[in-house]
C-alpha cells in the first residue's frame, strides 16, 4: 500500500514512511489474526488430530489393547483393504456416472431455460424443488419407487411393456446402482443447469448474432461459441459435483445401505462404519485421511485447470478486442 | 470491565456446574437407570421405579431417558462408559453386548452379589458371562420362533425336509400363498440370527471350542446353500433380502406366506384382527431340524448390568435385583408381552392366562434357544458375517466361497485382537 505513495524527499520521510509500513503490517497481521486462529481451530487442527490419531491402534471397544503408536501400519492395511478398493471403485463409478449424466442434462435444461422468454422465473423454481429436498427424504422417495416386487417402477416398466418381468432392484449388486444414480441425478442436475444459466446469461448475444450472420448452424454456434464461454462456469460445476458425489453418503445409506454385500458401498460409508459402527478410531481416522487426499488433490488439480481456462480465456478475450 | 468479566465467568461457571450436577437428594443416594420413557415399556418403567423408591425410602432412582434403537444406545453408552462417566449407574444392555462391556471394564462383575443363576434360563445365564464371571441379569428373552399357519397345515415342519416340502411352489397350489417362507433377509443382525438357527439346526456352530471360527464347516454351507435354495426355487420371495422384520410380518400378516421366522414381538400383533387377515389362524414352533442337527432359536433380549463407575454400586444392585424378581418379570410379561427369563413363571397361572403364546411352547422354545457367540468383538465378526452371507444370497458367490471368505476374515480379526486365545479356554455355541 504504502509503496503507492510518492517517493519521499528526505531521508527521514523514508525512514517513517518505512516505519509507517511496518507499523501498518503489524496491524495487518493483528487484524488477519483471528481469522486465521479460526482456520487453524476449525480446519487444522482437527485434521492435524485425525492424522496423529490414524498413526495409532485405538479400538473404543477394545480398551484392553490400549492406543499403541502403529506408525503407517494402519494406512498399509488399508493397501491391502479389498473392500477399500472395491468402495472406491464404486465411489469412481459413481462419480463418473452421476457427474456425466448431470453436466449434460444440466446443459440442456439450461439452453431451454435461457431460450424462454416468458415465465423463467416460475421455471427456475420449480426446477429447484429436487434440489430443495433434503437428500434423506429424496432417498426414501426413491426407495420407495423401487422396493419390491410391487414398486411404481416395476409397474411403470411392465405396463409399457419395457420389462416382461417385474425386477427385484435392491437385491442385484448391478440393478441397485440404479436407483441410487437416478436419485442423485434427478436431485442435483437442477443445481448444475443453474450454474450453467448463470453462465449462458453473461455470454454476449451479439456473438450468437454474428454467428448466424456468417451462416452458423445451431450445432456450430453450440460448439464454438457456447461451450467454449461457458467453459468456466461448467468447470465450477463439474468441481461441485466431482467432489459432492465423491464423498456421497446420505443417498446410499438410505437407499441400499450398501447393499447387496458390500456391491454398492462408496467410501464414505465405509468410513462412518468403521469409525461409529464399528469404533475403530484409529484405523477410520486413517480412511478419513485416506478419502481428504483424494478430494483435496481432485479440487487441486481443477483449481489449476479452472485458473489456466481463466487466464487462457482472459488472454483470448484481450486478443480480440 | 475486568470485573465484569469475572462476574460473567463466575456466571457461566455457576450454569455449568448446575447443569451437570442434578439437585441432589436431601439424604440417601441417587442412582439413575436408563431406560425407554416412551410408550407402554416407559410407564412401565416408571411404575415399576415409583414402587421400588416406597420400598427404599433411601435410594432415589432417577430414570435417564435413552433411546430405544440398540444401535443409537450401543453409541451413547459407549461414548459415556469411555468417558468414565459414573450415571447412569444401571444400563441396559442387549444380549449380545455383555462380553464387550465386561472385556472393556465398562460393567461390574456381579457374582459377589450371589444373584441365584440356576433360577434362570441356562443359555440366558451363559450369555451373560464373561471369561467365567457374571456380569449382567437377564431381564427378559427374545427368541426366533417359526410361525406357521394353522389353517393351511396339519402342524409344523418338524424336519428341516419336510419345511422344504411344505414350502414348495407345487405343494402350496391352491392355498392362495405367494410364499412358501419368509425370514428377515437384509444385510443387518437379523440375518446372522437366521444363520445361525439353520447353522444349529445342520448341527454346526459359529465359533468351535479352540476358539477358531467354523462358519464354512460342510454343515454351515449346507444352511447357506438351504437358505439360497429357498429363495432360488420360488419358496421365499428374492425382494426379503432388504427385509428386516416388520416387512416379514406384513407379508405373513397379509396371508401371502404359509411359514414365517420372527421373534415373539409379532404374535400378539398377528392375532388382532382389525389389522391382520390370519388373526385366529397362526401357531408357532421352534425352528426344525435337519438329521444330526438339534432344534435352534436364536437368543436375543435385554439385560441388566451396573456401570463400574457407579457411585453407588450397592444401591444399584438393590435395583437390578427388585427389577428381574419374579413379581417384576410377570408383570413386564403381563404388559408387554416380554417373555420371563425365569422358567418357573411359565407354570404361574396369571403368566399363563397372559401370554398370548401356549406357555409350554414358549418354555420349550427359549430352553432350545442359543446365545449367539459370547465375545466382545461380536459386533464385528456378525458384520464380516452379514456381508458375505448377503453377497451368497444375492448371487454374488457360492456359499462355500462366501463362506470361506468369512471364516477367514473373522479369524483375522480374531488374531488381530488377541481374542482367540482368550476364547479358547472357554466353550461357546
Amino acid at each position: 500500500m504504502s509503496t503507492a505513495v510518492k517517493p519521499a524527499t528526505g531521508a527521514a520521510r523514508t525512514a517513517s514512511t518505512a516505519g509507517a509500513a511496518r507499523e501498518e503490517q503489524r496491524l495487518a497481521w493483528m487484524l488477519v489474526a483471528p481469522a486465521l486462529g479460526a482456520v487453524a481451530l476449525v480446519a487444522i487442527f482437527p485434521l492435524a488430530w485425525t492424522v496423529w490419531e490414524s498413526l495409532h491402534q485405538h479400538d473404543l471397544r477394545m480398551p484392553w489393547l490400549g492406543r499403541p503408536f502403529v506408525g503407517v501400519r494402519n494406512y498399509a492395511a488399508i493397501a491391502g483393504d479389498a473392500r477399500f478398493w472395491s468402495a472406491l471403485a464404486h465411489t469412481a463409478l459413481f462419480c463418473a456416472v452421476t457427474v456425466t449424466a448431470e453436466l449434460v442434462l444440466g446443459l440442456a435444461v439450461a439452453l431451454v431455460m435461457h431460450r424462454a422468454a416468458r415465465g423463467r422465473g416460475i421455471l427456475r423454481a420449480a426446477l429447484l424443488v429436487p434440489w430443495a429436498i433434503p437428500t434423506v427424504v429424496a432417498g426414501l422417495l426413491w426407495r420407495f419407487m423401487f422396493d419390491g416386487r410391487a414398486s411404481i417402477a416395476n409397474a411403470l416398466l411392465v405396463e409399457s411393456g419395457l420389462a416382461r418381468q417385474p425386477v427385484t432392484w435392491l437385491v442385484h449388486a448391478a440393478t441397485a446402482w440404479v436407483p441410487v444414480m437416478l436419485a442423485d441425478i434427478w436431485k442435483t442436475t437442477p443445481f448444475v443447469a443453474l450454474l450453467l444459466l448463470a453462465g449462458l446469461q453473461g455470454i454476449d448475444p451479439a456473438l450468437y448474432d454474428a454467428a448466424a450472420v456468417d451462416g452458423a448452424g445451431w450445432w456450430r454456434r453450440l460448439r464454438l461459441i457456447t461451450i467454449p464461454l461457458l467453459r468456466p462456469a461448467i468447470l465450477v460445476a463439474l468441481i461441485f459435483r466431482t467432489l459432492d458425489a465423491f464423498r456421497v453418503f446420505d443417498l446410499v445409506y438410505v437407499l441400499t445401505g450398501g447393499g447387496p454385500g458390500t456391491s454398492t458401498e462408496p467410501v464414505a460409508l465405509y468410513t462412518f462404519d468403521t469409525l461409529l459402527q464399528n469404533l475403530e478410531f484409529g484405523y477410520g481416522a486413517a480412511l478419513s485421511v485416506v478419502v481428504f487426499a483424494i478430494t483435496f488433490g481432485l479440487a487441486l488439480l481443477y483449481m489449476r485447470a479452472l485458473g489456466e481456462r481463466a487466464d487462457g480465456a482472459g488472454a483470448r478475450g484481450g486478443a480480440r478486442s | 470491565m475486568g470485573a465484569d468479566r469475572a462476574a460473567l465467568t463466575g456466571a457461566l461457571l455457576l450454569l455449568i456446574a448446575g447443569s451437570c450436577r442434578p439437585a441432589a437428594p436431601r439424604h440417601g443416594v441417587e442412582i439413575t437407570f436408563s431406560g425407554s420413557a416412551l410408550g407402554t415399556e416407559g410407564a412401565l418403567i416408571a411404575r415399576q421405579v415409583a414402587r421400588f423408591s416406597r420400598l427404599h425410602p433411601g435410594i432415589h432412582v432417577r430414570v435417564q431417558p435413552t433411546p430405544d434403537d440398540a444401535t443409537q444406545r450401543h453409541q451413547l453408552y459407549v461414548q459415556w462408559l469411555n468417558a468414565h462417566v459414573g450415571d447412569p449407574d444401571v444400563l441396559q444392555l442387549d444380549v449380545i453386548w455383555t462380553a464387550e462391556f465386561a472385556a472393556a471394564g465398562w460393567v461390574l462383575p456381579l457374582d459377589h452379589y450371589h444373584p441365584v443363576t440356576a433360577d434362570f434360563f441356562p443359555a440366558t445365564v451363559d450369555a451373560n458371562r464373561w471369561r467365567d464371571t457374571l456380569y449382567a441379569i437377564p431381564w427378559y428373552a427374545d427368541v426366533g420362533m417359526l410361525y406357521w399357519r394353522t389353517d393351511l397345515l396339519g402342524h409344523a415342519p418338524r424336519s428341516l425336509d419336510e419345511l422344504m416340502a411344505v414350502t414348495a411352489p407345487t405343494a402350496r397350489r391352491g392355498t392362495g400363498t405367494a410364499y412358501g417362507i419368509v425370514w428377515q433377509g437384509a444385510r443387518y443382525e437379523g440375518l446372522v440370527t437366521v444363520f445361525l438357527e439353520y447353522l444349529g439346526a445342520f448341527g454346526g456352530r459359529m465359533i468351535a471350542d479352540d476358539g477358531s471360527v467354523t462358519v464354512d464347516s460342510p454343515e454351515g454351507i449346507a444352511a447357506l446353500t438351504l437358505m439360497r435354495e429357498q429363495l432360488r426355487t420360488g419358496r421365499a420371495p428374492p425382494e426379503q433380502l432388504t427385509w428386516h422384520e416388520e416387512e416379514t410380518r406384513f407379508a405373513f400378516q397379509n396371508g401371502e406366506a404359509l411359514l414365517m421366522r420372527n421373534w415373539p414381538y409379532a404374535y400378539p400383533l398377528l392375532g388382532d384382527s382389525a389389522r391382520s387377515r390370519v388373526a385366529g389362524r397362526v401357531g408357532v414352533a421352534v425352528m426344525p431340524a435337519a438329521p444330526g442337527g438339534t432344534p435352534t432359536a436364536a437368543l436375543g433380549g435385554s439385560e441388566l448390568a451396573i456401570n463400574a463407575h457407579s457411585e453407588a454400586p450397592d444401591s444399584a444392585w438393590v435395583l437390578v435385583a427388585y427389577l428381574t424378581a419374579p413379581a417384576q418379570m410377570l408383570e413386564r410379561a403381563v404388559v408387554g408381552g416380554y417373555f420371563p427369563t425365569r422358567p418357573a413363571l411359565y407354570d404361574d397361572p396369571r403368566l399363563r392366562a397372559a401370554l398370548t403364546i401356549p406357555a409350554d411352547t414358549a418354555r420349550s422354545i427359549v430352553y432350545h434357544s442359543r446365545p449367539r457367540p459370547v465375545t466382545p468383538i461380536y459386533s464385528q465378526l456378525s458384520e464380516l458375517l452379514q456381508i458375505r452371507l448377503h453377497r451368497a444370497l444375492s448371487g454374488q458367490a457360492t456359499p462355500a466361497a462366501a463362506l470361506h471368505d468369512a471364516a477367514r476374515a473373522m479369524n483375522e480379526l480374531m488374531d488381530r485382537t488377541h481374542l482367540r486365545t482368550l476364547m479358547a479356554r472357554r466353550s461357546t455355541p
